[in-house]
């Protein structure tokens, strides 16, 4: 059963990363790479927060660092540069819900204005929230960008003799 | 040229690399692609032109200036950034453009011809677009926890979302005020599944306006400020931080209709 939730949540977070993807126009041949790179991430992101307890915000850490890395192999072989392949399999990651909540609580802040007790509650909720979109988006993109760093040479040179242009 | 050897940089021809390669540069800055490559494939193709190039970027100019090797020519350019729909596909070609052109030493008008035959290829269909849009959107609830009705409820709303987004921006309309009207759209249509009486109701209006996050500018962002490009990321973030708050425009007033049937 947990195999199974395991594999569930890294196929959609592939869908999620092919279809939002597709939006920003990416070459066809990229689309299996990005959706292994982010049922990889997402799927040990999952693990991570839910079988050792590990936050959201040093879970997606790892999983970006993940996809980054795995992007630097990938990209050599459809001609992509780095970027292309893993930023499209971070955005399943983006912190939407969080997002989310963090506006909501802030029109709800609105709303109970008037009553001091109530509005202190949605101002903290959305402070609380507001800071965990801003942490995890952070560092997703910092994630990603350290196998950047340490393979520069390689990572610089992925669509060096590219067979697609 | 003709000439061929030293005396071949004349003025003109300084003058014909740098109207390209301005070009070049503002293409890529325009369809979303981070500072750092951009600055480097520009001078990579300098580089295997002859001459060196200085680039400053900013969100919506660029300059550049081409200096001649050892001759002490110059010549300047300063371009609007013209502000294409963010283009993965240019990204990967026009890189691969600048790696063939340093390898296989392509004369300019050889790498001319290249770019505009790249630029050039038709995009995506905006219809599979938009159904592969709705597919990831739908994915996204279930990530979050939302039943198989909630993901039907997030499809249809952002099939309706998404497809308001490409009219409004094929009629040119400003693109705040399509974030604003697509956020809006979308969540009315997946509040829905509070009338419904759906029991993740509230994940599937939550989810219904994720399509419009701005997730590439978010990243590049942060990608060009730990590059060192600090003035640059914090305009693209900036400027992502406007469209989500269009987003959170649209989707309050969803809110404030429906906010009985939240709480």
């Amino acid at each position: 059963m947990i195999a199974l939730d395991i594999i569930s949540d890294g196929i959609f977070a592939a869908v999620a990363a092919m279809g939002f993807g597709a939006i920003s126009d990416p070459p066809m041949r990229a689309f299996p790479y990005i959706a292994i790179l982010a049922a990889a991430g997402h799927a040990a992101r999952y693990c991570l927060m839910n079988f050792l307890g590990v936050d959201i915000v040093t879970a997606s850490l790892v999983a970006a660092f993940i996809i980054g890395t795995g992007s630097v192999w990938c990209g050599r072989k459809v001609f992509c540069p780095m970027t292309v392949l893993y930023i499209p399999a971070l955005l399943p990651m983006v912190p939407g819900t969080y997002a989310y909540k963090t506006v909501f609580s802030l029109i709800m802040f609105f709303q109970e204005i008037s009553s001091p007790g109530k509005g202190a509650g949605y101002l903290q909720e959305m402070i609380y929230n507001g800071a965990v979109s801003f942490s995890v988006l952070f560092m997703l993109a910092v994630g990603a960008t350290i196998p950047v760093f340490l393979l520069r040479e390689r990572a610089n040179s992925m669509t060096r003799g590219s067979r697609f242009l | 040229m003709s000439m061929g050897g030293e005396n071949r940089m004349t003025r003109e021809y300084l003058s014909e690399i740098a109207d390209f390669i301005a070009r070049y540069l503002s293409y890529m800055l325009g369809a979303g692609v981070h500072t750092s490559r951009v600055v480097r494939n520009s001078k990579r193709i300098g580089g295997a032109l002859g001459v060196d190039v200085s680039v400053h970027t900013s969100q919506k100019t660029a300059t550049l200036t081409v200096s001649g090797k050892d001759n002490g020519l110059h010549d300047t350019r300063v371009v609007d950034i013209p502000p294409f729909p963010i283009s993965f596909e240019w990204n990967a070609d026009l890189s691969a453009l600048s790696w063939a052109a340093h390898d296989e030493e392509m004369s300019l008008d050889a790498i001319r011809h290249k770019f505009d035959e790249l630029v050039s290829k038709p995009k995506m269909n905006p219809i599979f677009v938009l159904f592969m849009a709705s597919l990831a959107n739908a994915s996204f609830c279930r990530l979050f926890g939302g039943d198989i009705w909630a993901m039907l409820i997030t499809f249809t709303a952002t099939m309706v979302g998404f497809f308001t987004r490409q009219h409004l921006t094929r009629k040119k309309v400003n693109h705040y005020i399509v974030f604003i009207a697509s956020a809006f759209v979308a969540s009315i249509c997946a509040s829905t599944a509070l009338a419904l009486g759906i029991d993740t109701a509230e994940i599937a209006l939550a989810t219904s306006v994720l399509y419009l996050v701005p997730g590439v500018p978010l990243i590049n962002g942060v990608i060009d400020i730990t590059d060192g490009h600090i003035q640059i990321g914090i305009s693209r973030l900036v400027n992502a931080f406007m469209l989500i708050i269009c987003i959170a425009i649209g989707m309050s007033v969803t809110l404030m209709l429906v906010k009985d049937s939240l709480l």
